[in-house]
């Protein structure tokens, strides 16, 4: 650890009281933050609890006038107008998405928005030597001619910075800036942010990496439902994860899922031999040779790192629905199946919830109850005409028993949280009665509440004797959940645990190795 | 606000245009001097653009799959050819040409759809290619010349409901069909309220009910009465119930068929739609296809009407079915749109037209109007979108109160963030 | 929506049934309103209906303001419009005119055969139906035609081209193009047909020779009058056919369509042929003044617009408005009766007198 905190640093940035009200909604309610010049500071929370929103208004997404509360900036109230606004302050945000554009090279990115001009045209020259030099602070060595579509995550988050240091940089926002990156482009963004802080840039960073924060942060901001809760001092404080999940959270968490006892009948489903090629570049197999079964009542893990294939794999089986099928069997009761398309996967008694729920799993503009019923319209149709009756009726009957928080049934989607659009998104495929229900990261974006209800959702169906699948990046999810965990790495099923011998060591061994288990 | 939300069961969006619409009838009315709601004007007005009202209806589907159709302009104008040729030179029987019409409008359509569905190539360079494919088919097969259709095929663009029964000062056809009309809605209305009831489901009271009936079924009669007092000979007219029947077919197929739903699935999100089991491929074909059908129909009719098939028919029209689907509250991301939207966004466009005609404005001010008031029916729901509100009367109203929750508004950002602390802990 | 009851289906059927076997429902009473023999005449301040077609060459501007002027100051009340959308507009339109109870609809059609069902409208409400310019095709609806001799103007075309194609070069044979107007006018038929009765024998004895071959009307066509549309058919031509052979003569059935193909030779770098018009347009008479153009027709707008209005000052009175050609134009349907004025070539020689009476031209050529 580097950080020092020796001398007593003056505060470059305060933002009081800020509240923020989108209709219907309190995102922001009085949060204050303070940032103190050359720190690391770091802002944590849950998903929802108002991270993002609070640094939109800070760098001027949400204009001045659009909140209540104020920013003091170097001593001087600001009132940032647009994002051009804050820039010109010093103040950059590099966001989630990266705002690059892939065609483009390198250099051209980099001065996009603020090309060096000579009489009106563009100085190239001027751009070459800069940019070489912007690239050299961050370390990234490559050619500034290089289209951006050819560099990986980790570098173009490091033209990202490059870009924001051309604009001289006072104070960086990086909203979860290691988020898709691996282990090696992590630690050296993460020096990088250090080296930064040497040169007296602050940055203000905002992770779900709670081990990447204890590394580099000197003080750590929480926020709670729109709250600011404390604001922690990494060194005075003695600040550990437990500390900030308990701040975030606002209790410690115990029993993150509710009592369960398996009732595991046979296997039902079967997959032998899959292997599926990329969609694209068809001599590139995303699943090779995979062989898994599930049983009735079954919760069956699939532990991976992003990227390890396991989307691949369930969206591949769901009627080939991703990539370019090689070979493979699957056997329903024991019955060799085949399934060539999602609406026979359907038919076979399969559901998947996919990962990505706002672009592949709903529709935004649809209701609930259209949403519903919207993968068994047959079961509410007679000759093909919908009886919106039984809809209604149907829709209301699962807004019940899984608790969604909404009005009506009537009510759109898109203004439903995460967690009570997951849940709709659940009703539909209850809906469909399947056998197995395949679920990628159910609990993705979700909040802590809802995960709960979740869970038991899940385990509720598999009450029902019905095989479950889920796929998830947070062990300690798939280890509360799950009966047996398969681990893939490389498009590869690399062993499988019983609940009884999984660990989050023994699944991370199997998550990064090519070696097949016992 | 409340009281008026509730009697137009929620869709203020579709209100706001009826308002319109109705509001430009009256402002014409008075500037014309009441000649706009004439029987005869009322006639001319249907007659003169069932056509384009009907080419929407197809279009609506069109775009609620987020595809577009440029080519129905050609396409109508060559089915129309091809049929007034039929007629003439193999002396096919009228009802039989309209079949070869129709037979033909499917023929081009699935070859539209097979473009844009199976190979993947975008609607609007499929079509693009059909506007020009079929404008040149056209004129090639009907020498550039006019080609004149037999009476008998005259009767679907501009014939009327014959006179039948006792002599009642009315055209009795017309009077039956209003009545049918009220009783449908009335019924329609009350065994919606009946079952919303039994389900548990919120209905407004009674007296917003009956007040919304009284306002839709005084609208029908007053039109019923202006078509069964028109000039003897005249009364409602053929392309009108074309229409009428083209409306109440598509209405019941897009909200409450499975087709129909799919319809709205794929273009709302075509991804989301595949993985639900949706055959997307299929649903697009099918709106291609049914465009192109309906487009041969347009062409009929319009031949019908003009007596003859000309080589310039049909250009433009599929700008005014668009305009016509768009100001009808139809998203140009696809998704959302009605067929009964259209149609109500049509007739902005037909009374428009025609009153500007009435009062003699040139073609040139009646273009620059119409265009103005596409982009301003397109701009308000844009800006009610991005307010949170929903509609030209929750703009007006928007003072009486702050009502917080009009469809669309945006929540507080979501944030999708994946959760990996424990992978990088661990690792 | 829902579909309703059974009970009130089979209502519904029972109640048409029953008026059905009871007979007709209102009686047909006999239309009233001006006859077309002229003998009723209306009221001196009655709404006039100008239909006019797309506002593509300043004829038209013109003949839109002579109406406008010459109805209102003889206390008619005129609506004069373009279709510049297309057929379905000149229908709505000429509907609109009825609504407003037009005694006169005065119609240059943009497709003469496509107004059918607006004619027989406008017939039922009274009207009086003049075509204008352009005859009304397939109808019995049509009661005056007032135009130009048109197959005359094809006659004198089809001479000056060959008068002026022999001044240039005394002894065949010549090399010419020809250019047709726009298929849906009706009139473009036969501007063309009168000029072949002239050229169609010099071609067929080899005289004149069409390099590209395209003789026939079919092929000449030019979709909707617009210069474009000649210039680029007159830019292809010239590549195709004259990469070495000289262009003697251009046979342009109107001004605007020959200053399209002056355009294209000029482009091309290509010495002007003997190039023919029609309607006297300001550019056109200039281009004569300058050598360029070979020849136009007079068929003054102003004293077709004036018949037109004498004839509705006529009807007014009760009047039947003079004929002069009662069997020429058969539209398919009847023979319209016809007042046809004569048209006049002007070439080089005769320009500086032709337009004395004219107040633009007039001035331009002296």
């Amino acid at each position: 650890m580097t950080s020092q905190t020796t001398h007593t640093d003056p505060v470059i940035l305060e933002m009081r009281s800020i509240t923020k009200e989108f209709p219907g909604v309190k995102a922001l309610s009085e949060v204050s933050l303070r940032v103190k010049a050359g720190e690391v500071h770091a802002i944590c929370g849950e998903n929802g609890a108002g991270k993002s929103t609070l640094m939109k208004v800070l760098s001027g997404v949400y204009p001045f006038g659009s909140y209540d509360g104020d920013i003091v900036y170097q001593g001087q109230t600001q009132q940032f107008r647009d994002i051009r606004a804050s820039e010109q302050a010093g103040i950059v945000i590099i966001h989630q998405e990266l705002a690059l554009i892939p065609e483009l090279s390198i250099m051209e990115n980099i001065f996009l928005g603020n090309e060096p001009t000579k009489r009106g045209v563009i100085d190239w020259a001027e751009a070459r030597i800069r940019s070489t030099e912007l690239l050299a602070r961050v370390g990234l060595r490559e050619n500034p001619d290089t289209p951006i579509k050819e560099i990986g995550v980790g570098k173009q988050q490091l033209v990202e910075i490059a870009k924001a240091l051309n604009k001289s940089v006072k104070i960086l926002i990086l909203d979860e800036p290691t988020a898709a990156l691996n282990e090696s482009d992590s630690q050296h963004l993460l020096d990088l942010i250090l080296g930064l802080k040497g040169r007296g840039i602050t940055s203000i960073i905002i992770s779900h990496k709670l081990n990447e924060i204890e590394q580099i942060a000197d003080s750590i901001t929480i926020i709670r439902d729109g709250k600011s809760i404390e604001t922690l001092n990494v060194k005075a404080d003695g600040v550990d994860e437990d500390r900030i999940i308990k701040g975030m959270v606002g209790r410690t968490l115990e029993s993150r899922f509710p009592d369960h006892t398996p009732k595991i009948g046979e296997v039902f489903f079967e997959v032998k031999d899959w292997t599926v090629a990329h969609p694209q570049i068809q001599d590139r197999l995303v699943c090779k040779g995979s062989n898994f079964f599930v049983r009735r009542g079954e919760i069956v893990g699939f532990a991976g790192l992003m990227g390890a294939g396991r989307t691949e794999l369930a969206r591949s089986v769901f009627g080939r629905s991703y990539g370019h099928f090689v070979s493979g069997q699957v056997y329903i009761h024991g019955k060799e199946t085949a399934l060539k398309n999602v609406p026979q996967a359907i038919d076979a008694g399969l559901g998947y919830v996919t990962e990505d729920r706002k672009s592949l799993g709903l529709n935004l503009l649809d209701d609930i109850k259209t949403t519903t019923v919207s993968a068994n319209l047959q079961k509410i149709s007679k000759r093909s005409v919908v009886d919106t009756d039984k809809e209604f009726a149907v829709a209301e009957q699962y807004r019940k028993s899984l608790r969604t928080k909404a009005p009506s049934v009537q009510e759109g989607v898109a203004k439903l949280s995460g967690g009570n659009q997951q849940k709709v998104v659940l009703a539909k495929w209850m809906f469909t009665d399947p056998e197995l229900l395949i679920l990628d990261e159910p609990t993705r974006g979700i909040d802590v509440g809802a995960k709960y209800e979740i869970y038991g959702i899940i385990q509720q169906l598999a009450n029902q004797g019905k095989g479950v699948i889920v796929i998830s990046s947070e062990l300690p999810e798939l280890l509360g959940l799950s009966d047996r965990i398969y681990t893939i790495f490389e498009g590869a099923i690399t062993g499988v645990l019983d609940k009884a011998e999984a660990s989050q060591e023994s699944l991370m061994k199997l998550m990064t190795s090519a070696r097949k288990a016992a | 606000m409340n009281a008026l939300k509730k009697l137009f069961g929620g869709d203020t969006r579709q209100f706001g245009m009826i308002f319109a619409l109705v509001a430009l009838i009256l402002l014409f009315q008075w500037l014309t001097g009441g000649i706009t709601l004439t029987p005869g004007n009322v006639i001319n007005l249907f007659n003169g653009n069932s056509y384009i009202l009907i080419l929407a209806i197809g279009m609506v589907l069109v775009i609620i799959a987020g595809h577009i159709d440029l080519s129905v302009g050609s396409v109508a104008a060559f089915v129309g050819m091809v049929v007034a040729i039929a007629m003439r030179d193999w002396n096919l029987p009228w009802f039989l040409a309209i079949l070869l019409g129709l037979g033909l409008g499917a023929l081009i359509g699935a070859w539209h759809g097979w473009w844009t569905a199976y190979v993947g190539i975008p609607a609007f360079i499929v079509t693009l290619a059909g506007m020009l494919i079929f404008r040149g088919a056209q004129q090639f097969v009907g020498q550039s010349n006019s080609i004149p259709v037999p009476r008998e095929f005259q009767f679907i663009g501009a014939g009327y409901l014959p006179e039948i029964g006792p002599n009642t000062g009315f055209n009795n056809l017309t009077l039956l069909l209003g009545l049918a009309a009220a009783a449908f809605v009335v019924i329609g209305e009350v065994r919606r309220r009946r079952s919303a009831k039994a389900l548990g489901a919120e209905v407004p009271e009674t007296w917003v009910m009956v007040l919304k009936l009284v306002l839709i079924c005084g609208a029908i009669l007053y039109a019923t009465y202006l078509f069964a007092t028109g000039r003897p000979g005249t009364s409602f007219p053929i392309p009108g119930l074309i229409l009428a029947v083209l409306v109440l077919v598509y209405g019941f197929i897009s909200s409450k068929t499975v087709v129909g739903r799919h319809v709205y699935a794929v273009g709302g999100n075509r991804h989301a739609a595949e993985l639900s089991g949706v055959k997307s491929k299929k649903i697009n074909f099918l709106v291609m296809m049914n465009m192109s059908i309906i487009a041969g129909l347009a062409g009929m009719i319009f031949v019908a009407r003009s007596t003859s098939a000309g080589p310039s028919d049909g250009t433009g029209w599929e700008l005014d079915a668009i305009a016509a689907v768009f100001i009808g509250g139809a998203a140009v991301t696809g998704g959302v749109g009605t067929v009964i939207g259209s149609i109500v966004g049509g007739l902005v466009m037909a009374v428009l037209n025609n009153g500007l005609q009435l009062l003699s404005v040139g073609a040139d001010w009646q273009s620059m109007i119409k265009g103005l008031v596409l982009l301003v029916a397109v701009a308000i729901d844009v800006y009610n979108k991005s307010q949170g509100r929903a509609s030209i009367i929750g703009l007006m109203m928007k003072n009486f109160n702050r009502s917080s929750n009009g469809p669309g508004t945006p929540l507080q950002p979501d944030e999708v963030t994946s959760t990996k602390a424990t992978i990088s802990r661990e690792a | 929506m829902r579909m309703f009851g059974k009970a009130g289906k089979a209502a519904a059927v029972a109640a048409i049934a029953a008026l059905a076997l009871t007979g007709c429902g209102r009686a047909e009473t006999p239309s009233t309103g001006g006859s077309s023999e002229g003998t009723g005449g209306f009221a001196q301040d009655s709404a006039i209906g100008v239909a006019l077609p797309k506002k593509t060459s300043e004829n038209w501007v013109l003949a839109e303001k002579l109406f406008n002027d010459g109805l209102t100051s003889a206390g008619f009340k005129p609506t004069v419009q373009f279709a510049n959308n297309g057929v379905a507009e000149q229908q709505n339109q000429i509907s609109a005119m009825i609504s407003k109870g037009a005694k006169v609809i005065i119609v240059g059609a943009l497709d003469g055969s496509q107004l059918g069902t607006q004619l027989q409208q406008a017939k039922d409400a009274g009207a009086t139906i003049i075509a204008y310019d352009r005859l009304l095709l397939n109808t019995e609806n049509v009661d005056y035609y007032v135009a130009y001799d048109n197959f005359k103007v094809g006659e004198l075309q089809g001479q000056a081209l060959l008068d002026g194609m022999k001044a240039k070069k005394p002894a065949g044979p010549y090399n010419i193009e020809l250019l047709a107007g726009s298929p849906d006018d009706a009139n473009a038929k036969v501007f063309f047909d009168g000029a072949m009765k002239v050229l169609k024998p010099k071609i067929d004895d080899g005289t004149l020779k069409v390099l590209s071959g395209q003789t026939t009307f079919e092929k000449a066509v030019t979709q909707d009058w617009k210069a474009e549309n000649a210039q680029r058919r007159m830019d292809t031509l010239l590549t195709g056919s004259y990469g070495t052979e000289s262009l003697d003569g251009v046979l342009s059935p109107n001004d605007t369509l020959a200053r399209a193909v002056i355009t294209s030779v000029k482009a091309a770098g290509k010495p002007l042929p003997v190039i023919t018009g029609q309607d006297s347009e300001e550019e056109s008479v200039k281009s004569i003044l300058a050598g360029e153009q070979y020849s136009t027709i007079n068929k003054d707008t102003r004293k077709l617009v004036e018949h037109a209005i004498v004839m509705v000052k006529d009807l007014q009175a009760g009047k039947t408005p003079e004929i002069n050609d009662d069997k020429s134009y058969d539209n398919g349907v009847k023979t319209v009766p016809a007042f046809l004025l004569p048209p006049v070539i002007v070439t080089a020689e005769n320009v500086k007198t032709a337009y004395t009476d004219d107040p633009v031209l007039g001035p331009l050529t002296k």
